[in-house]
């Protein structure tokens, strides 16, 4: 083949070309620390990023979804941490009247107190998580009022825990003091200390019993209260496990975070020890042929003509 | 046979190493002149005669041609592949601008602004009376629109800038084949004189090689050396020494485009008249409009740009009928009552370039509320169950041109696609310059000069010269002798 001097500079322009292309392509790579800088370093990869990249977001997003309903809960916990003492005190107010005490003053205080009792209750069962109430349902608004008729809805105000499963972040006022929507039947009798429990009925039906000095009132009155104290119980065990359920959807969801984020870390975290090497090798090879291009180009028959 | 005839030999070789010595030069000249080709000077020896006594003698050297080193073949392929070179660099040039408005593994683009809006609605779900969350999905949906207009815009201008460069690349062509047609008279009359036209030649191939890199184009050389160009719709640009203007002119499309319009041929050719001059934009590019930096810009123009354009408006259309069916469904918290039936997003005509909030909605009109026996409507302002349902959608897949996908999948095909053309019109640039660097090397192997062989050349010639001016010196001496021999003063 015949070669000219012009071909020889062509060629030195484009093979110098390339060399510096491959040395571009790794700075690029080592100053970023990344593999693929656009879409079309890698394509493919660049698909799997992409979706590792919307799978580490979406589990963000569950992560704050499951902060707001824990604390939600928590609130509800608290709540119902109240109403289990107030229960207490309750039950025993009640007892001492099982002696048959027909003291009116006595009679007065505890009616008062038992009064006071569950008007607390009642404050209670408004809690308010920010500006929701956490027995209230969907109902923005006082779910009961002084009277502890319940206004609120029995619906459960969901989360997203993971994609398509949900978590109810409330209780239901209704079902919690009243026994259900409408209000259960105040058990008395036979059907005394029965489940459901119209909590706030029956305290108002103990307080008359009292009042009148009904023993047998009180008596059902005290198995009722009894009974309500389960309700309660079985409530915070309830959120108790819904709580559990969160805790578990964390973990699994930073466990899970990690495995994505190591994934997409191997893709796309640059391997800087192979990177290192290949730059250092392409470096000599481009420092080889800038030398050669060099001299090559300087050789002609002129410089040996006089 | 006579003294004076070595003196003629003497004579022709002086003529003859001199005129090789000019080429050498010329070719030296032109050692850095785009497409020119190195000529050699074909020597023969002169017809022979009879000497004394019958024996034959030579009677020196001729010039016989001034040849130029060319192979038409590698002519040709340079002219086509220049052509489809330049048309994957151009769209090269163009994915490359294309390509920042959806590289979101470096930055955040649609695809986040996406899954803000939907965790928007998660935001709400958790606390659906709340102002800051209404407010803050409001927010977010003017980024993620924000963000659909933006790369529409993006992608827009760079289909209008292909466009705009239309009428530049056709001027170029008109100013070439202009430039050919006056080589093509020149050929012609040069070659009528009797002259040269190597060099006529090498400015026409040249001016092949400028029209092919603009426009795919059959050129055919003549028996007379000029070269009539032909474009891919099989219309003639260039014939003899007449030529046609290619020009744009804008159609009546909304926006309107460029069409590529073609005059008859002529010298001048014939004004521009849009009306009844030949439109070629459909055949101009070549098949797929693969040839040329005219067709590389029209597939810009008419089909990559187009078809991401459609891909972002078929996701904007998607996104906003399916959150519009399900908000629609659901309650506010306007009122009391509070209403139903609003859209979330303007319902008509959706593209990536129009998608925008419905001008009624209100912070109190997201519908975050959904009617449950327990809460029937209209719904309480802390019912959440239809921002459950909105939210849900980012994980529910639906039929796309492309095959059943969530939005995300979709938008995360598109992305991947756009790497995908980018990465191939990458290689097809580069395979495209490594052949066209392999035929230049071909090329200039046969036909550029070699200033190492035209150095020794030009050394054979001057020593040749050399030698015949001692051989007319011997003969001058002959002579010399001859006449001292009749005593004739010297």
């Amino acid at each position: 083949m015949r070669i000219t001097s012009g071909m020889t500079a062509d060629n030195a322009v484009y093979n110098l070309n390339q060399g510096q292309n491959v040395l571009n392509t790794l700075q690029e790579q080592v100053s970023s620390g990344v593999v693929v800088n656009q879409p079309s370093d890698d394509p493919l990869t660049t698909r799997q990023l992409l979706s590792l990249q919307d799978q580490v977001n979406a589990g963000k997003q569950t992560t704050s979804n499951i902060t707001k309903g824990t604390l939600a809960l928590n609130v509800a916990n608290t709540a119902l941490g109240g109403m289990m003492d107030i229960m207490t005190q309750i039950k025993s107010a009640a007892a001492t009247m099982l002696s048959g005490s027909n003291d009116p003053t006595s009679i007065a205080s505890v009616t008062s107190n038992l009064s006071q009792l569950k008007a607390q209750l009642i404050d209670l069962g408004n809690t308010q998580n920010g500006n929701q109430y956490v027995f209230g349902g969907f109902k923005n608004g006082q779910p009961f009022d002084t009277a502890g008729n319940f206004s609120g809805t029995d619906d459960p105000l969901n989360v997203e825990i993971t994609s398509g499963s949900q978590v109810s972040t409330n209780v239901s006022g209704g079902d919690l003091l009243r026994g259900g929507t409408p209000p259960a039947a105040v058990g008395s009798g036979a059907t005394a200390g029965g489940s459901p429990v119209d909590i706030l009925g029956s305290i108002d039906s103990l307080i008359a019993a009292i009042s009148s000095g009904n023993t047998t009132g009180i008596n059902d009155g005290i198995k009722n209260m009894s009974a309500a104290g389960d309700q309660i119980a079985g409530a915070q065990s309830d959120v108790a496990g819904r709580l559990v359920r969160l805790t578990n959807a964390q973990s699994m969801i930073t466990n899970n975070q990690n495995t994505l984020e190591t994934a997409y870390g191997n893709l796309q975290n640059v391997d800087l020890a192979k990177v290192g090497v290949e730059l250092s090798q392409q470096t000599t090879a481009f420092n080889a042929s800038l030398a050669a291009t060099a001299k090559i180009t300087q050789l002609s028959l002129l410089n040996y003509m006089t | 046979m006579s003294i004076s005839n070595l003196m003629d030999i003497g004579s022709t070789a002086l003529n003859a190493q001199q005129a090789a010595l000019n080429v050498t030069g010329e070719n030296i000249a032109n050692v850095n002149t785009a497409g020119y080709s190195r000529q050699q000077v074909v020597m023969a020896s002169g017809p022979s005669i009879s000497g004394a006594g019958g024996v034959p003698l030579g009677t020196g050297v001729q010039i016989q041609a001034v040849q130029r080193s060319y192979d038409a073949m590698l002519q040709q392929q340079l002219v086509s592949n220049n052509s489809t070179y330049q048309a994957s660099l151009t769209t090269q040039t163009a994915l490359q601008q294309v390509q920042p408005s959806f590289n979101e593994v470096a930055t955040n683009g649609l695809g986040t602004a996406v899954d803000n809006f939907f965790g928007a609605w998660q935001d709400l779900s958790t606390n659906p009376q709340g102002t800051s969350e209404r407010q803050a999905l409001l927010s977010s949906t003017q980024v993620m629109t924000d963000t659909f207009h933006q790369m529409n815009a993006n992608l827009t201008s760079i289909a209008s800038s292909a466009d705009n460069s239309l009428t530049g690349i056709t001027g170029e062509v008109t100013g070439n084949a202009k430039s050919l047609a006056l080589v093509n008279s020149q050929i012609i009359t040069t070659q009528a004189a009797g002259g040269s036209t190597n060099e006529l030649l090498d400015q026409r191939d040249l001016l092949l090689q400028n029209i092919a890199k603009d426009v795919g184009i059959t050129s055919t050389v003549q028996s007379d050396g000029t070269a009539t160009v032909t474009l891919a719709g099989g219309q003639q640009l260039v014939s003899g020494a007449k030529y046609a203007t290619l020009y744009t002119s804008q159609n009546a499309a909304t926006p309107p485009t460029n069409d590529i319009m073609l005059t008859g041929l002529g010298n001048p050719p014939p004004a521009n008249v849009p009306a009844t001059d030949t439109n070629v934009s459909a055949t101009v590019g070549g098949t797929g409009n693969s040839l040329g930096n005219l067709g590389g810009m029209l597939q810009v123009r008419d089909s990559i740009v187009p078809g991401y354009l459609s891909k972002l408006n078929e996701m904007a259309a998607n996104l906003v009928s399916t959150v519009n069916a399900q908000q629609s469904t659901g309650y506010g918290i306007d009122g009391p009552p509070a209403t139903t039936g609003h859209n979330f997003f303007a319902p008509a005509g959706v593209t990536a370039g129009t998608i925008a909030l419905d001008p009624g909605l209100t912070a109190a009109t997201i519908a975050a509320g959904f009617p449950t026996a327990t809460d029937p409507a209209p719904t309480s302002s802390g019912n959440n169950a239809n921002a459950l349902k909105v939210a849900a959608l980012q994980q529910q897949t639906s039929a796309f041109s492309t095959g059943t996908d969530t939005i995300d999948g979709f938008y995360n095909s598109l992305v991947s696609s756009v790497g995908t053309d980018t990465q191939n019109a990458q290689n097809a640039t580069t395979q495209g310059a490594a052949y066209l660097q392999q035929l230049g090397t071909l090329r200039d192997s046969n036909s550029a000069v070699s200033l190492n062989e035209e150095l020794t050349n030009m050394t054979k010639y001057q020593l040749a010269f050399q030698g015949a001016s001692k051989l007319i010196n011997a003969a001058e001496s002959m002579v010399d002798t001859l006449l001292a021999m009749i005593g004739a003063p010297t």
